[in-house]
């Protein structure tokens, strides 16, 4: 066999019920075919889980991943992929971090990591190079993350280990529940749930070993020829000072900012809200893996008041929005510290937001009375609330209870008309951003894999309204600067491009904002090749991306999603009631099903179905 | 005439050497936002959105004295 340049060709299986620990080796044709992260999983999970299983149930499976371009090293490089059957929408699960935890799992010496089963007891998981073990973690239920993080470091004497954690919202397998790496979240899709489900309350990882690299001078050319466009790059030094969290008040003004459970697409409170943030409650900025060049994350504090809380990370753009506008909320510090909660009881902030809203609108409109809530004032906008809700719904409290499940269940179980304000889509809590703002965003948000995301793959709004083209108009992306936000025509072709893209730093683990610096496909492809030693371009990268989109379709197909299953809702499509785009009608999606079809097309899938041809998959080699 | 401008985050730069003291700056009258935008060497690709005394205008807009110019570009979120 060649060697192998990039991988370690070798995967931990730990199945929970046996606790059995295996250590197997990986097809490298499989890698070949599908890289790494979001990729692989989605070959693996694919062939490994049956259909239709329930995701809390042991069958289902959850995927760590890295890439050969998870190491501190490679600007970007520093995330792990977490990928399932997501609990929350029944589709295809994934879920990243940035971090130093895919590197470490990297350099233990493996490059994905499967659980599998559920363990009789709470445990968690020891990786330490070849030694690998699992431990009661009997003492850990109940506690919030930053102690069971201390716990376990203490426990194994290593201040420095990487630890992902679950708390206490993942232990009652709350459907939005996240799984924490130290201060940061693989938040979407109920991850947590997930693991704990398995009863696996943690992990914990480091390794000794360096990825074996095919050509290591090529490798730091390219290197130091990405961090000096990082250098010179305005988006760049702009994250570092004002983070995702800066993005308020633009996004605010460019009508990309849903408000009071999408009523508008904005307020004209953002610009307020930001500054008081940026003024008096950050402390400073953070890169969330060692050697970030960037160092986006933003490190918070309230000092006083009702709102205290310690220094922390958190405060990024979609918590803190969905704190504020979701919720109507003018209070910034009460945002923070809701997200704060949400990161110490381990849920994710944008559903956690989401489903406040959801909740204020029920009662304003007299379908939840005061006492159905324990008592809590949910008038639109009361600070209050958040801290009250974000724990009854972190453990399953009174109310708590059904909004644990989601918007979309909890308005089926609640009935009485609530199922026009749970805005999802499949399931998925829509996030902080506006399809009124640039269509595009319509479109990958009714048909990306995860449900209604912003990121996985594409914050679409980034193209039409932000005049992004991430390099890609050497491969037939049009120039966004020739294209009204507000058409609808021509949208959908643009967004087949697109997302083949942007699921490649989904594919590689590397974080999605050096594209946005601009580290483009044809970079990655660079860094790709140097480390594996295979000749790969822009080009076939794009390939294996649009492989990936529809291997990760295929499993939701059948699950039984179909066309149907990619909507908006009927409240995003409208023109908003209040805001700077009040009298815009031009913002109002009026044919999303003719943008759907003309996507289809472009995706060579059938038009009424949603479904991929037999001619697309033998032509992507996804035969079934 | 007289206006003030703030420019936020990604475009702080530009107003350096050109903005005055309390975010104010002389212009000709008559002068549209396309006009200001250009004094201020905005580049035209990138998304940029301007309110006027905190309403959305295009960028035919002609601006009068004592305007307060707010200019964001737009990307995401994260």
């Amino acid at each position: 066999m060649d060697s192998l340049y990039g991988y370690f060709g070798k995967q931990l299986r730990v199945s929970l019920d046996s606790k059995e620990i295996l250590k197997e080796n990986i097809d490298a044709s499989i890698l070949r075919k599908y890289l790494g992260g979001v990729g692989y999983a989605a070959r693996v999970l694919y062939d490994e889980i049956p259909k239709g299983i329930n995701p809390l149930l042991p069958e289902n499976k959850l995927m760590f991943i890295t890439s050969p371009l998870t190491t501190n090293r490679i600007p970007g490089g520093g995330s792990i992929m977490l990928c399932f059957k997501s609990p929350l929408t029944n589709t295809w699960g994934e879920s990243r971090c940035g971090g130093d935890f895919g590197p470490n799992l990297k350099s233990a010496g493996y490059d994905a990591l499967i659980i599998e089963g559920k363990s009789d007891h709470p445990v968690f998981l020891v990786i330490d190079d070849d030694h690998v073990f699992i431990r009661s973690a009997k003492h850990l239920i109940g506690k919030k993350i930053t102690e069971k993080i201390k716990i376990i470091r203490d426990e194994l004497k290593d201040p420095k280990i990487s630890v992902s954690c679950i708390g206490p919202a993942g232990e009652k397998l709350v459907k939005i529940a996240n799984v924490m790496f130290e201060g940061r979240a693989a938040g979407r899709g109920g991850v947590g749930a997930v693991m704990g489900s398995k009863n696996l309350i943690g992990v914990a990882v480091k390794g000794s070993h360096q990825t074996p690299i095919a050509q290591p001078e090529k490798l730091t050319e390219t290197i130091k020829t990405c961090l000096k466009i990082l250098r010179e790059n305005d988006f760049a030094t702009n994250l570092k000072k004002h983070g995702t969290t800066g993005d308020m008040a633009a996004n605010d003004a460019a009508g990309d900012w849903p408000t009071k459970n999408w009523h508008s697409n904005s307020w004209g409170k953002a610009e307020q809200l930001y500054y008081r943030f940026f003024n008096k409650h950050l402390v400073k900025n953070h890169g969330c893996y060692t050697g970030c060049p960037i160092a986006c994350g933003r490190i918070s504090e309230v000092r006083e008041g009702r709102f205290k809380t310690p220094v922390h990370e958190g405060s990024e753009y979609e918590s803190l929005s969905a704190f504020t506008a979701f919720v109507f909320n003018e209070n910034i510090e009460a945002a923070i510290q809701a997200t704060y909660l949400c990161n110490e009881f381990g849920i994710d902030t944008i559903s956690a937001g989401a489903i406040i809203a959801f909740t204020m609108e029920c009662y304003e409109n007299g379908i939840l009375k005061k006492e159905e809530v324990g008592g809590i004032d949910l008038s639109w906008g009361n600070p209050d609330a958040l801290p009250e809700l974000v724990q009854m719904i972190s453990l399953r409290e009174g109310i708590g209870d059904m909004l644990a499940e989601g918007v979309k269940i909890a308005s089926e179980k609640l009935g009485r008309g609530s199922g026009k304000y749970a805005i999802h889509g499949k399931g998925l809590e829509a996030p902080a951003h506006d399809p009124r703002s640039g269509k595009v965003l319509g479109i990958t948000y009714g048909t990306a894999n995860r449900g209604m995301c912003h990121i996985h793959p594409l914050e679409g709004m980034a193209y039409d309204s932000g005049k992004m083209d991430w390099g890609l108009m050497k491969y037939g992306v049009p120039d966004p600067n020739t294209i009204d936000r507000w058409d609808e025509k021509g949208k959908g072709k643009i967004v087949k491009i697109l997302q083949d893209a942007l699921i490649l730093p989904d594919i590689l683990n590397t974080c999605k904002f050096f594209i946005y610096c601009g580290i483009y496909i044809d970079h990655l492809a660079e860094l790709l090749s140097a480390v594996t030693g295979w000749n790969i371009d822009g080009q076939e990268l794009l390939k294996i991306g649009e492989r990936v989109i529809n291997l990760q379709r295929l499993f939701n197909m059948r699950e039984g999603f179909r066309r149907d299953d990619d909507l908006l809702p009927e409240r995003m499509k409208k023109k908003p009631a209040f805001g700077f785009y009040k009298n815009e009608g031009r913002c109002a999606i009026k044919d999303f099903e003719g943008m759907l079809d003309e996507y289809y097309k472009a995706r060579g899938w059938d038009v009424k179905t949603g479904i991929p041809t037999k001619e697309k998959l033998l032509e992507l080699e996804l035969e079934e | 005439m007289k206006i003030k401008v703030k420019l936020y985050t990604i475009l702080e730069k530009y107003a350096k050497g050109k903005v005055l003291e309390n975010n104010t700056i002389i212009l000709q009258k008559d002068t549209t936002i396309q006009g200001l935008s250009h004094y201020l060497n905005i580049p035209d690709n990138i998304g940029i959105v301007f309110l006027v005394n905190d309403s959305l205008q295009d960028k035919e807009y002609r601006l009068h004295e004592r305007d307060g110019v707010k200019i964001f570009s737009f990307i995401g979120g994260g």
